[in-house]
């Protein structure tokens, strides 16, 4: 008998990940509690209004969610995000949130952190999250609230924020770089960066709503930067940009265009991990919506293993014969440095395979700027 | 008279009956025993997963509370054809390192 060891590890560096490359096994799934949100941000994708009582009477209910918890933890699920919409919205949140913990998943939540009184954040302290990541808009009011367009919103995240910073909790910070708080980026920066020693990230890829509604992605569009400001706030950045340059060669792939492969999904989703919308629909990932992509778990016959083992192969092999696909987005080398994905052209356009010329312009400054950047000692690599 | 200090208490007794601690859920995935812990301070914060090797799992799946130690390091020897000695060794080994985590609590027997 050798000798009894326990070893400590984090989850990234989990070996049954490798396992999940070979033999898809579900090792994390997305939770979306709830479509409705406190705040009513101009760029966001999901945020019915919180009141919307129609919304609300879709969502799952309490043992919906656990009996999904118990099929997930039964095909190997380890970690689970809790999303919305603001989850803690929810008036049964900690009921939800204690008992996948005490399910022995490892539990992310994305919120705003406007909702953490003191009862959350000593649910937090007592069964700490894998972790916390809280949005910011803004570090004034003006800019905060432009935004989010809630007055007393800024308040409210920054007393919601110090519960959780003095009751310990590992927080991560995003901001979405939007053209309302463009001009206070680094000073959101330097405020995420004073308050964490965890991981602070802006994205400035902002795609269309899941619901479709058309105003509000006009707000959205209106929200979105150009290619060249883009690339500008990355450059920025030396953590994003430096990143960047470094993941070169897994980002830029010269070979893709003659791999011939008429795939849809090439990122990975359904391989180790699914998704659960606010009403109950199985997906591959939170962003694919697509008609074809979702089952329906509370209406439907299938149990979510099935719908792991049985509906989702059917999505992983969707694929595309048409010519504008295959000539732009189908073969394109540079696809990793773009937001294109078959669930964001759904959003953009109504279909899986048709390209967005917004995101090819993004796509190719962001090519541009690394080309720039690593002129010279990677030559091949920009051929 | 010496106090008793919190290492006395971390020591385990081989006549001692031991159980899994509420703190800590125990996973079995694809034949790996994955422990997560519920509570903080089992360990570096950045480590979130605990797993435990062949012999690990072993002693851990008969930490039941209705054995006590030396009695798993009788079992495991006859199964594993080894020095009771050495396994009794082994077995309060990890039993020490559980019960420093808090992942293991003593059972209290009448």
């Amino acid at each position: 008998m050798r000798r009894p060891r326990i070893t400590s590890r984090s989850l990234p560096g989990f070996p049954l990940w490798d396992k999940a490359k070979v033999t898809r096994l579900p090792l994390s799934f997305d939770l979306e509690l709830t479509a409705r949100c406190n705040n009513n941000c101009r760029h966001c994708c999901i945020n019915l209004p919180a009141g919307d009582s129609a919304a609300k009477a879709q969502e799952m209910e309490f043992g919906f969610i656990m009996d999904i918890a118990d099929q997930a933890i039964s095909m190997g699920a380890l970690w689970c995000l809790l999303t919305g919409g603001e989850p803690l919205l929810r008036r049964d949140f900690a009921e939800i949130y204690l008992g996948l913990r005490k399910k022995g998943l490892l539990v992310s939540v994305f919120t705003n952190a406007a909702l953490v009184g003191e009862e959350e954040a000593e649910l937090f302290r007592a069964y700490p999250p894998r972790h916390m990541e809280v949005s910011v808009y803004g570090v004034t009011k003006e800019s905060f609230e432009r935004v989010t367009r809630t007055p007393g919103s800024f308040a409210a995240f920054r007393k919601g924020l110090d519960r959780l910073l003095k009751a310990g909790i590992k927080v991560r910070f995003k901001t979405m770089a939007v053209r309302s708080n463009l001009l206070e980026l680094p000073a959101i920066a330097d405020y995420c960066r004073a308050r964490t020693s965890q991981v602070f990230r802006f994205d400035p890829l902002i795609h269309l709503r899941v619901d479709g509604d058309r105003a509000r992605n006009e707000d959205i569009k209106g929200e979105r930067l150009t290619a060249q400001e883009i690339v500008a706030l990355e450059r920025s950045d030396p953590e994003r940009f430096g990143a960047l340059e470094r993941n070169c060669d897994s980002l830029i792939l010269p070979g893709r265009g003659a791999s011939g492969c008429r795939h849809l999904l090439y990122c990975g989703a359904g391989q180790a991990s699914f998704a659960v919308t606010w009403d109950s629909r199985f997906s591959l990932c939170l962003s694919l919506r697509h008609p074809d992509c979702l089952y329906d778990l509370r209406q439907g016959s299938l149990s979510l293993r099935q719908a792991w083992k049985d509906f989702s192969p059917h999505v992983l092999a969707l694929q595309s014969g048409k010519a504008d696909f295959l000539q732009k987005c189908g073969g394109c080398s540079i696809i990793n440095l773009c937001l294109w994905c078959p669930a964001h052209a759904h959003l953009e356009t109504g279909e899986l395979d048709k390209p967005v010329d917004y995101f090819c312009e993004v796509a190719q400054a962001r090519f541009r700027a690394l080309q720039e950047a690593v002129r010279g000692g990677k030559k091949d690599q920009f051929s | 008279m010496t106090m008793p200090t919190k290492k006395d208490f971390l020591q385990p007794k081989h006549n001692g009956y031991y159980s899994i601690s509420e703190n800590v859920v125990s996973r079995e995935i694809e034949g790996e025993i994955i422990l997560v812990p519920l509570v903080s301070g089992m360990g570096n914060l950045e480590d979130e997963l605990y797993t435990l090797n062949e012999s690990g799992k072993a002693i851990w799946k008969r930490l039941d509370g209705k054995r006590d130690l030396q009695t798993i390091a009788v079992e495991l020897a006859a199964e594993y054809n080894a020095p009771p000695g050495e396994i009794e060794e082994d077995v309060l080994g990890l039993a020490r390192e559980l019960l420093e985590r808090g992942m293991l609590v003593e059972v209290q027997k009448d």
